[in-house]
């Protein structure tokens, strides 16, 4: 366990330049009118840049160090849920103590669109804490199969499903369908098992590609 | 204790390792070689578990190795490791923290040993100082197995020296299988207790150095007396100016005659002749 908590402290210490532009974007992010995006959004982008580093740049030197693959897969997934924590945490934040101060008459926060917060602030938080922690996962097993064959294939698929369903409309009605369950779900017992599930599902399918990885 | 059966790697059309079998059941210090692209770097990568092999199966402590093993006991480098820029001393810090059986202090004293700056950064080193890095934080893992792949690259020769007392300081302190490739044949030779020698994907020769000594050989003279003394002798290369020969053999040598001049080949020589090459065209 010792080993495993040195990793997650390396792997957060080696991802300053996510936290930088990240923290760069919410400060310095501006829009004016009479609807404005909620600063508070921009923090997901720790969300989708932390996967890069931890994928591309950090595998290969902890393995140098000596680190065996499962503790770097432990580790990475309790990265990601320590992040996920925090991210919803900032956001969450922002939306109570910040957004309210906007002189603007609607600022739209992710939480709200995603129709988290009819259900109250708390459980708003857990329900975009274990979505983000989803995103991360996927964005992982994305990003580590890219170096197979098999990685281009679910890029292509992907983009295939996008844009075959997006333009028919029953299968747009599909598409919708699993994005109002997966993000825009205000049932947060459902929507927190679902995020839970896809996970746990992902991470499986990250082991598997993370056996094949190769030095 | 490594043991590979039938072991083979292909890179689509091209073999790189052709059926090896080997067993490594003592603990000891190796010394791989072999030519550039003989496959020394892909069977140590192989056993490390950092690449799948084609065909066969490597086994570390009856524990088969692939890719999909999360942990193998087995502690690989080379020389151009990646590594996080960070200052050497905290690099070495990090690596004891992620290795549960990581020697910290031997690390320490090798990095006072051989004058690392503890507080430069890894990017800002030579790549002799580089791979020093590298190779101390690979022995002082502590793994049963520990594969060095060509770690006196961009080495001085004291450094080289240092080097060398390393590997045996730790291999005493904590006796393991140690394997190390290497271009530089004769300076490891006091270090090691046996060799590999590997060409175009095949193990040509597992033995101790004494074996060497004792029966690697030169054999000159005229052609009639050398093909006479050597004719149900093992012999693994010859020379021939004008009606000289010169034999080299790998046996018991003959009897010295008047007519024979028999010298013993020296480590280098005697990989020369093994793997049997000169100028691209095999003798």
């Amino acid at each position: 366990m010792t080993a495993i908590l040195a990793i997650v402290k390396r792997l957060l210490a080696s991802n300053k330049i996510s936290f930088i532009i990240t923290a760069l974007v919410v400060l310095c992010a501006t829009s004016s009118g009479d609807i404005v995006l909620s600063n508070g959004n921009y923090t997901w982008l720790l969300a989708v840049l932390t996967p890069f580093f931890f994928v591309f740049y950090d595998f290969t030197k902890l393995m140098y160090l000596g680190t065996s693959k499962k503790d770097y897969f432990f580790s990475c997934l309790i990265s990601y849920g320590f992040l996920a924590f925090g991210i919803s945490l900032v956001n969450t934040a922002i939306h109570l103590l910040i957004d309210p101060v906007y002189p603007a008459q609607t600022v739209i926060n992710m939480m709200d669109v995603c129709k988290w917060t009819e259900n109250g602030i708390v459980a708003a938080g857990l329900q975009q804490m274990f979505f983000l922690l989803l995103v991360m996962v996927f964005l992982h097993v994305l990003l580590s199969m890219q170096t197979h064959w098999y990685g281009w294939l679910t890029d292509a698929v992907l983009v295939a499903i996008i844009c075959i369903f997006t333009p028919i409309a029953p299968l747009r009605a599909v598409l919708t369908g699993i994005f109002q369950t997966i993000m825009l779900n205000s049932n947060a017992v459902l929507h927190i098992g679902i995020c839970l599930l896809l996970s746990a599902a992902l991470s499986l399918g990250g082991l598997v590609v993370l056996k094949r990885k190769t030095l | 204790m490594i043991e590979l059966k039938q072991v083979t790697k292909q890179y689509g059309q091209a073999t790189v390792l052709k059926n090896i079998t080997l067993s490594i059941d003592k603990p000891g210090i190796y010394c791989l070689l072999g030519r550039n692209g003989a496959g020394k770097t892909t069977l140590l990568k192989s056993i490390a578990g950092y690449q799948n092999i084609t065909n066969g199966t490597i086994q570390v402590d009856g524990k088969t190795i692939t890719t999909s093993t999360l942990g193998t006991g087995v502690s690989y480098i080379e020389n151009f490791a990646k590594h996080f820029n960070l200052p050497v001393r905290k690099l070495l810090r990090i690596a004891s923290e992620v290795n549960p059986n990581y020697d910290y202090d031997f690390a320490s004293e090798m990095m006072e040993r051989f004058e690392l700056d503890g507080k430069k950064k890894f990017h800002h080193l030579s790549l002799g100082m580089k791979t020093m890095v590298s190779t101390i934080i690979c022995l002082a893992s502590n793994k049963e197995v520990i594969l060095l792949d060509e770690p006196v690259l961009g080495f001085d020769a004291i450094m080289r020296v240092e080097f060398y007392d390393m590997l045996t300081e730790s291999f005493q302190k904590h006796p393991r299988i140690i394997i190390v490739s290497t271009h530089i044949i004769e300076e490891i030779a006091k270090t090691i207790q046996k060799l590999i020698i590997i060409d175009k994907g095949s193990v040509r020769f597992f033995d101790t150095l004494q074996s060497v000594e004792t029966k690697a050989f030169r054999i000159s003279g005229l052609q009639k007396d050398v093909e006479a003394a050597t004719r149900n002798l093992n012999v693994i290369g010859q020379d021939s100016v004008g009606g000289l020969v010169t034999s080299y053999i790998f046996d018991n040598p003959p009897k010295q005659t008047a007519s024979l001049e028999i010298h013993p080949l020296s480590l280098q020589d005697f990989f020369i002749q093994m793997v049997g090459h000169k100028g691209g065209r095999t003798r």
